[in-house]
This record gives C-alpha cells, sequence and structure tokens, in this order.
C-alpha cells in the first residue's frame, strides 16, 4: 500500500511539472507575451528595457521558469501586470468561492445521485428509473449555460424567488444567509446536470454487480434481499463509482466556469475568464497550477479510496494506475 | 454469430432453406437501428437540421446580419416569425445561418477527434511497450486538467478564429478515442489472423489498418457519433463566453453571449438558440446510442410482446 502511494504520488509530482511546463511554454509562445503587455507607445526603449529588467523577463527563458516555479513553491504567485497587485489577492478569495459553490453542489449531487442509482438498479425501467433516464438524456444534451440562463429567467425575473446572481446582495455581504439564498440557482444547476449520469453510473454500477454468481449464491442460501443490495452489491459497486469521481473533476472545475459567469459568481473559473481576455499572464499561470493541483489531488484521492475499497489494487499495486 | 432470437422472422411468411447465407453483421446491425424507434426519431431530426443549415442561404428571408434598428421588435409578426433581436436581426435568419457555423464545428471536430485519437491509439496498442507508457502518461496529463480551460487560454491569446477553434478544440478532445482504439488493438493484436498476417510478411503499417483498425470501425463511429455533440456543446459554451465565433458571423452560443443582458426585455431571446442546440445535440445523441446498441452482439431485440406470445402459443404445445 504506502508503496503503491508513494509511487501514485512521485507521477502526480511528475504531471504537474509537466503542466508547470507547458503552461509557462504555452504563455511565452504566445504572440503579445507577456512582454509586450508593458510597453506603451510612448515610452523610449530605455525605459521599456529597464522595466523589463526590473520584471526579470530580459533573462533567458529556463531562468525565468525556474524563478517562477521556486516563487510559486513557496506561495508567492508575482504581481499582476496591469494593476502591480499581487495576485494572491485575486486567486485565494476566488479558490474559496469556488470550493464553497462546488464541494456544496458535489456532495449533494452524491447524496443524491448514488441511493438513486442504487434504488433504480433494484427497479429496473420502473417509473423512477424512466425519469432518471430522461434526465440524463436531457442534461448531456444541453449547454450547462443555457440551462443556468433559463433557471434564471424562471425563478428570478418571472418568478422573483431567489436572487439573479452575484454572491451577496449589495447590503449583505458576508451574511450567511442571504449566501445561502445566492446559492440555491447555481447549485441546483450543477447539481441537475450532474445529477443524471452519476445516477445512470450508480445504476449500472449496481446492475452489474447484481448479475454476478456470488449475488444468486447469497440469494440461494436465503440472504435477505436488503443485505444482498446492502451488503454484497453495493460494496462492490462503490469500486468504479469512486474512480469516476476522481476522473471527472475536471470537468466539474471546467463546468463551473460556464455556471460562475452565467451568476456573475466570483470563482476560479470566472477569474480565468476575466484574465485570459485580460491578459494578466502572472494570474493566467497561477490559476493554471492552483487548478492542475486540486484536480491531482482529487484523482490522488480517488486512487487511494480504490485501493482501500479493492483489495486486488493494493496487492498488486496496478489497477489504478494503468486504468 | 445469428441466434434465431435475434433475427426473428415472420413466423408465417419465411420458410428455412440450408442455402440461405447469414446476414452480414453490418445488414443485422442495420436492421436492429431501423427497429429502433428513437434513433430513427433522432435522424430524422438531424436530417432536418441538417438540410436547413444546408438550404440556409436560399431559404433564409434576410441577410443573418441586416440591422435594422427601427423595424426591432422581440414580438413575432407576419415579417419576422420569431421576432428580432435588439438591433433588428432577423432571429429565424440568425438561427438559420448559425446552424451552419454549429453543425460545421461539430463534425469537424469529431472527424478530427476521431483522426487524431486513431493515429495515436493505434501507435500505442500497435507498438506497445515504451511508446504505449508515454503516450498513455500524456493522455494522463491531458486528462487531468479541463479542457475548457485550455481552449479559453488558447483561444483568448490566439484570438477566436475559426481555424483556431476548430484545432484546439480537436487537441482537447482526441483522448477518448486514442484510449477506445488502442484498447482495441490491445485485444485484436494477439488475434491469429494478426499472427498470420505477420508471420506471412505483411508490413506493419498494412496490419495496422486492415486487420486491426478494421477491426475496431463500429466503437470507433459509435464514439465519433457522440462526440459530435459534445463538440457542438464545446462550441456553444465558447462562444458564449465571447471566444469562438466572432461577430458578424453567428452560431447558436455566439446568439445566447448577449441573451442575458436582454432577459427582461426579451426572454425568449435566449430560448430559441439553446433549443436549436438542444434538439440537434439529442438528436445526434440518440442516433449514437441507436448505432452502438445495433453493433452491440450482446444487446438483445426487443420483441414486440405480441409475436412472443404467437411463439409461445406455437411452441408450447
Amino acid at each position: 500500500m504506502s508503496e503503491y502511494l508513494i509511487r501514485r504520488l512521485l507521477q502526480s509530482i511528475l504531471v504537474l511539472f509537466l503542466i508547470s511546463l507547458v503552461s509557462f511554454g504555452l504563455i511565452h509562445a504566445a504572440p503579445g507575451g507577456p512582454t509586450t503587455m508593458l510597453i506603451k507607445p510612448n515610452q523610449s526603449p530605455e525605459i521599456v528595457k529597464i522595466q523589463l529588467h526590473n520584471m526579470g523577463l530580459d533573462r533567458p527563458l529556463h531562468i525565468q521558469y525556474w524563478s517562477w516555479l521556486t516563487r510559486m513553491l513557496k506561495g508567492d504567485f508575482g504581481t499582476t501586470f496591469k494593476a502591480g497587485r499581487p495576485v494572491g489577492d485575486f486567486v485565494w478569495p476566488a479558490l474559496k468561492n469556488s470550493l464553497i459553490l462546488m464541494t456544496t453542489a458535489w456532495v449533494l449531487q452524491m447524496l443524491i445521485a448514488i441511493p438513486w442509482g442504487i434504488y433504480n438498479s433494484t427497479r429496473q425501467y420502473g417509473f423512477s428509473d424512466n425519469t432518471a433516464a430522461v434526465i440524463g438524456y436531457a442534461g448531456m444534451a444541453m449547454p450547462t449555460f443555457w440551462f443556468a440562463i433559463l433557471m434564471q429567467e424562471l425563478f428570478s425575473l418571472k418568478l422573483n424567488w431567489l436572487p439573479l446572481s452575484n454572491m451577496y446582495s449589495m447590503n449583505k455581504i458576508g451574511q450567511f444567509s442571504d449566501l445561502v439564498l445566492h446559492m440555491i440557482l447555481p447549485v441546483s444547476v450543477l447539481v441537475i446536470i450532474g445529477l443524471a449520469s452519476y445516477t445512470r453510473y450508480a445504476r449500472a454500477s449496481m446492475l452489474e454487480v447484481l448479475g454476478q454468481d456470488y449475488v444468486r449464491t447469497a440469494r440461494a442460501k436465503g440472504v435477505s434481499e436488503g443485505k444482498v443490495v446492502f451488503k454484497h452489491a453495493l460494496r462492490n459497486a462503490l469500486i468504479p463509482i469512486v474512480t469516476i469521481l476522481g476522473l471527472d473533476l475536471p470537468g466539474v472545475v471546467a463546468g463551473a466556469a460556464l455556471t460562475e459567469t452565467v451568476f456573475n459568481w466570483p470563482g476560479m473559473g470566472r477569474l480565468f475568464v476575466d484574465m485570459a481576455f485580460a491578459r494578466e499572464y502572472t494570474v493566467i499561470m497561477a490559476v493554471v497550477m492552483i487548478v492542475a493541483v486540486v484536480v491531482i489531488i482529487g484523482n490522488l484521492i480517488a486512487d487511494i479510496l480504490y485501493a482501500l475499497v479493492d483489495p486486488r489494487v493494493r496487492l498488486t499495486g496496478k489497477g489504478a494506475a494503468s486504468a | 454469430m445469428s441466434e434465431p432470437v435475434t433475427t426473428p422472422p415472420a413466423p408465417e411468411a419465411q420458410t428455412y432453406t440450408l442455402s440461405s447465407k447469414p446476414e452480414s453483421l453490418w445488414h443485422q446491425a442495420l436492421k436492429k437501428f431501423l427497429n429502433n424507434k428513437l434513433a430513427i426519431a433522432g435522424l430524422i431530426v438531424m436530417l432536418i437540421f441538417i438540410t436547413l443549415a444546408l438550404l440556409a442561404p436560399v431559404i433564409q428571408p434576410y441577410p443573418p446580419a441586416k440591422i435594422d434598428l427601427l423595424g426591432a421588435s422581440p414580438v413575432p409578426s407576419e415579417a419576422h416569425w420569431l421576432g428580432t433581436d435588439h438591433i433588428g436581426r432577423d432571429v429565424v435568419s440568425r438561427l438559420l445561418s448559425g446552424s451552419r457555423v454549429s453543425l460545421l464545428v461539430g463534425f469537424t471536430v469529431a472527424a478530427g477527434t476521431v483522426i487524431v485519437g486513431c493515429i495515436i491509439g493505434s501507435i500505442a496498442g500497435f507498438f506497445g511497450d515504451w511508446v504505449d507508457s508515454v503516450l498513455m502518461r500524456f493522455i494522463d496529463v491531458m486528462l487531468s486538467f479541463p479542457a475548457l480551460f485550455l481552449n479559453i487560454l488558447v483561444l483568448a491569446i490566439f484570438g477566436g478564429k475559426f481555424i483556431y477553434l476548430i484545432l484546439i478544440m480537436v487537441f482537447t478532445s482526441w483522448m477518448g478515442v486514442a484510449r477506445l482504439v488502442r484498447g482495441q488493438f490491445l485485444q485484436l493484436r494477439e488475434m491469429q489472423y494478426v499472427e498470420a498476417a505477420r508471420a506471412t510478411g505483411v508490413p506493419a503499417w498494412q496490419i495496422m489498418f486492415n486487420h486491426l483498425l478494421r477491426n475496431a470501425t463500429g466503437p470507433i463511429i459509435v464514439s465519433a457519433t457522440l462526440s459530435v455533440g459534445g463538440a457542438i456543446l464545446g462550441e456553444s459554451a465558447l462562444s458564449f463566453l465571447g471566444l469562438g465565433i466572432q461577430p458578424p458571423q453567428t452560431s447558436w452560443g455566439q446568439m445566447l453571449s448577449n441573451s442575458q443582458e436582454y432577459m427582461l426585455t426579451n426572454p425568449m431571446f435566449a430560448v430559441y438558440p439553446g433549443l436549436c442546440i438542444f434538439l440537434t445535440v439529442l438528436a445526434i445523441n440518440f442516433v449514437g446510442d441507436g448505432i452502438r446498441d445495433a453493433l452491440d452482439p450482446r444487446q438483445k431485440v426487443r420483441i414486440p410482446k405480441g409475436r412472443l406470445a404467437q411463439w409461445r402459443a406455437r411452441f408450447s404445445k
């Protein structure tokens, strides 16, 4: 187990290193990369040169990369180009806001999807199962942001039940009840769009296990149906569900970019979109790296959970890594 | 291969003869597909949208970019069936012209995805060993980062040109197909006919194309179909953010991009393009699922209840 863990950790670090290299390279390859950001039309070349020197942008690329990397490891992301404010001032609050939204949606989704999928697997093609299938098809074919706009139109403009966008009302910043009120719409959008596919997944996973010989054996020796479903089947059905949690994490982080934009939620996704337009390269790189770290930690947790629920992974050390 | 259950003959009409040739796999699949009502409905809707898109320059009532500030009205009228947008552009014409871009992006990206995925998947699956490990780790890296972020980054830096849009969307979506093809290859390359081909000195690339890739066609077609829908959704998201298709060109996603500003005055403005995306992607997904079910030998044909009763009556004596 520990050997497996160490290998996965080393792999994660390698992946992070590659991502940092790619994002740094991409930004420096861009036409009008970071250097042109500083040059204003009426500046003399000498001043530009001094400025570039002060920012350290006249050094060879590999040295720039190394100093960026080492400072980042200490938590220093540098400053923005235009306003010169520390990047951390933008990134950390955005991360916090995103996590508030995402974890709520994530937990709710799982709390609904897994039991619902289990229920549907025991009553195949029943009303509840068909409902889930219809929602699933609709959710797969619908742009998330469009669904979000429709929800806004219905619940905040037409019915006037919920606030349209933002995290807090203007005069109630920091109030918990106001935050909850503002979260209802974006969280529902995220949950409803993602819900059906996880329900489907949980159901399929359960059905696969319920068709196994050992389940038939359990039934044959007179184990009660509840015990068969929850003890014999569920434990084994959880394995694929756990892996999909980790693998889908990037999609969830990205999907929130659109939801955050529609609802004007000041999170990572919206920050990234805004900063990409403004070409604030230091912020972009910081967001990229933080998202990468979050995603890789998610994958790592999924792998560890996978190893915990599936003894085969622990023994051979393979499976999750090669899957 | 052909169980009697999978190809039920009409009870009275058909007589069995020993010489009758077994149905080919593709023929069987086609029959199964034609029996799938959802898939056929999806196919019809998809064909309608494609026809409309192809005919758009002929049938659109107005030039889609024609601005008519004085005639701007969200209310449907004789002249503008679905009204106009805030600067008087006809919504029907814009939907039609947008459909061309959305569908073009959808199909082009799907084609690119399949080509790149097949090439990389084939190389990984055929050569195996360290080539496989390197490519698979690369795929892991690609998958561990949100594709949308990379799309946004590249398009914001390099500008929202059509060709960039296609290239970056292909670049961030080929991994699924590559994994699929690799998996198929790993299974197929142990087959005896591949061994035989090797032994008789067939060159590697010919084995790859004639023996391996051709036998993996089914799953590749399915994932190609399903990725059309994904590409249309992806384009709509990028255009919504203002990064994809740029005005005066239009796409369904681009039409949605400023719909939020006019939610109070014209809520229906946001509904039409979204509905078009929804219906198209739904139709394409139904077709994709239909093809998958048709090609899956494990999938049993659903037998109509009446016919089942007939059989029971005949055979229970």
